[in-house]
Formats: C-alpha cells, structure tokens, sequence
C-alpha cells in the first residue's frame, strides 16, 4: 500500500467533512495519520475552547489569563480525545473481538473530530445554539460512520459501540477520571482567576455596576465635563418648509 | 465523487464561512467591552446635530420637559449622526409638533460605548470607507455597515449577550438623557422610539433602564424587528407601529417567541395583558418611499407617511398611561 499517494492535511480535512470513507480506510494505519489526527483534534479543541470563552469573558479575566485559561482548557480538551479513543478501543474490542490497534481507533477518531473545528462559530450572534446543534449531529454522524468504514464494523456496531463508549467515557469521568478532571478543573481555575461556569441563575446577578445609583457619580462626571460648543453654521432649517438645507 | 457543481458550491460555502467568522468576532467587541477592556467612557459627539440645536428643544431649556423621547435609528447608521434625510425630516416634524418634549436622537445605537464607527480603535478606515461607498457608491460595499449593525441587533436578540448588551445601551441611553438635564428621580416618562432592528435594542434595554429611574418607561417600535425579550414586561407599555405593507416584519419569524401558539413567551403575554399593543399603519411599507418616515405625500393625495407616523406617536406621548385610547389602526 506504500506506493498509493496519500492526501495532503487541506485534503484529509475536506475528506474527513465530507465523511468520505476513503480517507479513514486510507490513514487508519498510516503514521501520518496519526499526526493529521492530532493536529485535527488540536484544531478542533482551539476552536471550541474559543467558542466557549464567553464565560471567561463575563466574568472579567485579563487578556493574558485568557490566553492561560484557554491553553489548559485545550489540554484538558486533548486528554479528552485520548480518553474517548480508548473507551471506543476498548468497548469496540470487547464487543466485537476484533484486532484492531488502539492507534488505528484513534486515529479514526481522530479524523471524526472534524466539524468540531467550526465549534468557533457557536459565538455567532442568535445562531450559536443552532450552529451548536448542526455541529453535534455532524459529529455524531462522523464518528459513526469513521468507525463503520475505518474499523469495518457493521454500522448498528458502529452505533452501539460509539453509544457505549459515550455512556462507558462518561462512567470513567465520574469515577477513575474525576481525580484527574478535579486537578484539570483546579488549574483551569487557578489560570483564569475566576469561575468558570455561569448558570442561568447568575444572568439576574450580572451587572457592571453593583450601585443601584451608580449615575449619581456619572451625573457628577458629566458636571465636570463641559461639553463643547454647538456648531451651528453648517445647516439651517428654513421656517417656512421645515426643509434642512446643506450650507457646505 | 468530486464533480463540477460541487466546485462549484464552493464559492458561496467560502462566502459563509467569512461572514459567519466576523459574526462570531462580533460579540468580542461586547464581551471586550464588559471585561473592562475598553474602559469605561461613554463616548459623545463633538457636535450635538446642527438641526437640533436650531429647534426648540435644545439642551438648555428654561421649563422642564413633560416627555423625553429617544429616537434609535435604524440600522444603516455609523454614529450618532443620521445619514437619512426622511429621519432627520421625521426628527423635525416631531420637534415641531412636541415643543415640550426634549426629542434626543444623537445617540448610536450599534455600539456598547456609544463610540461611532469611524472612532473604532481598528477598524475606522474600513468603516470610514464603506461609509464613503454607502454615500457615493457602489452601495453593495455599503451595506457592510448594515450587515454589521444587524449583527448588533443579534447581539442583543442572543441569550448569551443581552444581558451585556442590553446594560450597555442602558447605560448610553440614561447617560444620553441626562446629558439634557433628566432626573433619574423625577416621574417625566422616556419614550424610546426603535425604528427597524433598532426595536429590539430598545426593547432589551429596557430592562436594565427601569432599575436605574422612578420614570415609566415605553417603547415606541416603529417597524421594530424584536425578540420576545423580558424587556417588553419591563416597560409600562410598548406599542408597536406595524406597516400593513412592511414586509421587513417576516423577520418576526425567526424569533420563536413571537410565534403567535407560543403562549407563554413575554411578547404574548404582554399582548393578553394589555402591556402591548399593535397599532396597524394603513398602507405603510418599511422604508424608503411609502415607508413609515417617507415626506412626500401619496399620489392619490392625503397625508404625507410621516405626518401620519408623527401624529400618532404624539397622540401615544400624550395618552402613553390611557392605552385605550390609542387607535389601533392608523
């Protein structure tokens, strides 16, 4: 197989949106794969970590710990991706006893992380949630079919074992994973200062000023601030037809 | 697999995913603001409008006003400064019929600072060229103001933004009212008028501008475009002038809560307790000639658009607390 040209990174991208099947059949045991893989999931993770910067945002952090708080929400992101490979890995093995590598999974995987690398535009204005919903159904449809075509498996196994992982990834969260994701959480907090979740209650507690009367100190603002003269050469409305007219 | 029409495609997903990157930009400038990026000023222009200074209502009044009206333009603005000849004719003919009233219109709605397009930090050259382009032409290049104003208006449509939003524009608009001698203890009403998608960010103002003042507060939405927001049951009353030729309204549609089955949505509620009211204007289109501001008057004879909107926005100013006796129909 080593004499078939294989794709370019732009072109693995394009396939792995398209959710051509080629593309995992062709990478899965390549080592360039595993790089195309990695540098997709890191992509992706920038974009959702930036997407979901808003919360960073509304609670006031400073430009430079912005920037930490993101990087390590990009390695807890990362850790993430390796855990939801092994649990496929692992699920899948178990049900299927197929001999697959768990380099092979994660690179399958890998390449379904896609569409997460438009997660960014779930900032867009009144379309976030949409964008947000189109973006998980993309995801879900290309990890079922990357781990149809890229591991052979039937596609109601392919439903069922990336179902289970999900179900199994998120038992490992709450139980073996929680030390790991407590420690992540504490870093992530310690590098961006302030909480980091916001929950519907906290919208009625959000204001920039805690002073129900903080005008008063604007009123006193505005008295010291003279505003300067009006110009009043430029125009001038004629009385009679209430026309402005251009004196330029 | 890779055919001709699917090269095709590729032009307008280019198209999409330029603007939906500057749409997801958009919010930086309001999440930047509330961190406290950009400071704390809210920013005036040099010169307060000529035209205004020339009427009677002008900043230094010796009675005290009986009406505070703000006017928030639609969305073809880049400062405080009205671009729209039918706007200022409006604004004139408004002045003229409330000589008590201090009618305010400097005010840029698309900005949390108040701060005009041409004033951005970065992007003034850009905006200072599409505005040149919105004057002279080509106008495509124009509606790159109108594009990015609406996406301001999305801003403040969007759960996640509109409480920053929406506190900024309150805090423009009081420092806006104030600056024409408004006491935030005093009981004189504010009338916001939001014409186009300038009626969501009244609506959503709202909110926040009602903790700040003992004055009832009321929305004036000409052809406004808005979300059902928590901003309708915040106001005393909001009235809704609606063109029974504007066809802009459709964009109604995309907000669910205006969906006339979503019972429970703020927008619905406030029409079944009588907070709301819809007043149809009898042949009137968004804008532009047979708009809602247009001065000329119709071919068949009558009276001309914006006499008629003036009328009736006078007739709310002087019964806002009566809405009963408000005609419906106009």
């Amino acid at each position: 197989m080593s004499d078939v040209a294989l794709p370019g990174f732009l072109e693995t991208l394009r396939l792995s949106l398209r959710l051509d099947p080629s593309i995992y059949v062709l990478l899965r045991d390549k080592t360039q794969g595993v790089y195309y893989a990695a540098l997709i999931v890191l992509l992706a993770g920038v974009s959702e970590s930036l997407g979901q910067s808003v919360v960073l945002l509304l609670n006031r952090v400073r430009p430079r710990r912005f920037v930490l708080a993101l990087s390590i929400t990009l390695v807890s992101n990362l850790f993430g991706y390796l855990l939801w490979s092994w649990t496929i890995w692992s699920v899948g093995s178990f049900l299927t006893r197929s001999e697959q590598s768990w380099q092979e999974v994660a690179v399958v995987v890998g390449l379904a992380y896609a569409p997460q690398m438009f997660a960014f535009f779930e900032l867009t204005p009144y379309l976030g949630n949409l964008i947000w919903g189109i973006l998980s159904l993309w995801s879900m449809l290309a990890i079922v079919v990357a781990l149809h075509y890229g591991l052979s498996l039937e596609p109601w196994q392919a439903l069922l074992v990336s179902a289970l992982g999900w179900v199994f990834m998120q038992a490992l969260r709450r139980t073996v994973g929680w030390p790991i994701l407590r420690v992540l959480s504490w870093l992530q907090h310690r590098a961006a200062g302030v909480p980091l979740t916001a929950r519907l209650e906290d919208v009625a507690r959000l204001r920039r000023h805690t002073l129900r009367n903080w005008y008063e100190q604007l009123e006193a603002r505005r008295r010291s601030v003279r505003l300067p003269p009006v110009r009043k050469k430029r125009r001038q409305i004629d009385s009679q037809t209430n026309h402005v007219h251009r004196m330029e | 697999m890779f055919t001709e029409w699917s090269d095709w495609l590729l032009l307008p997903l280019t198209a999409l995913i330029i603007f939906l990157f500057w749409a997801s930009l958009t919010p930086f400038e309001t999440l930047g603001w509330w961190a406290g990026w950009f400071g704390n000023a809210i920013y005036h222009d040099v010169s307060i409008s000529e035209a205004e200074a020339a009427s009677p209502s002008s900043r230094h009044r010796h009675q005290p006003a009986t009406a505070y009206v703000l006017f928030l333009s639609g969305i073809g603005r880049v400062s405080g400064q009205t671009l729209s000849y039918r706007e200022q004719e409006f604004l004139n003919r408004l002045r003229k019929r409330l000589p008590d009233a201090v009618v305010i219109d400097n005010i840029f709605p698309y900005s949390v600072n108040n701060l005009a397009l041409t004033g951005q930090p970065i992007f003034a050259g850009l905006w200072k060229w599409a505005l040149d382009r919105k004057l002279d032409g080509p106008a495509l290049a124009g509606y790159l103001i109108n594009i990015r104003n609406l996406l301001q208006v999305a801003i403040a449509a969007d759960k996640r933004y509109a409480p920053i939003y929406n506190q900024a524009m309150a805090e423009v608009m009081l420092d806006t009212v104030m600056r024409y001698d408004f006491d935030p203890n005093s009981t004189v009403p504010i009338f916001v008028i939001g014409y186009s998608g300038a009626g969501q960010i009244a609506i959503g103002a709202v909110t926040y501008l009602r903790e700040w003042t003992k004055a009832p507060i009321y929305v004036i939405s000409l052809g406004g475009i808005f979300s059902s927001d928590p901003g309708i049951l915040a106001a005393n009353h909001v009235f809704h002038l609606w063109g029974t030729r504007d066809r802009a309204q459709i964009w109604r549609l995309l907000m669910p809560g205006r969906w006339s089955w979503m019972a429970a949505s703020e927008w619905n509620r406030a029409l079944r307790q009588g907070r709301a009211t819809i007043i149809r204007m009898e042949g009137m289109g968004h804008t532009g000639r047979g708009g809602y501001l247009d001065h000329r008057p119709p071919v068949e004879g009558g009276v001309a658009n914006v006499d008629r909107t003036v009328e009736l926005v006078a007739t709310i100013i002087a019964y806002a607390d009566q809405p009963e006796r408000i005609p419906r129909v106009a």
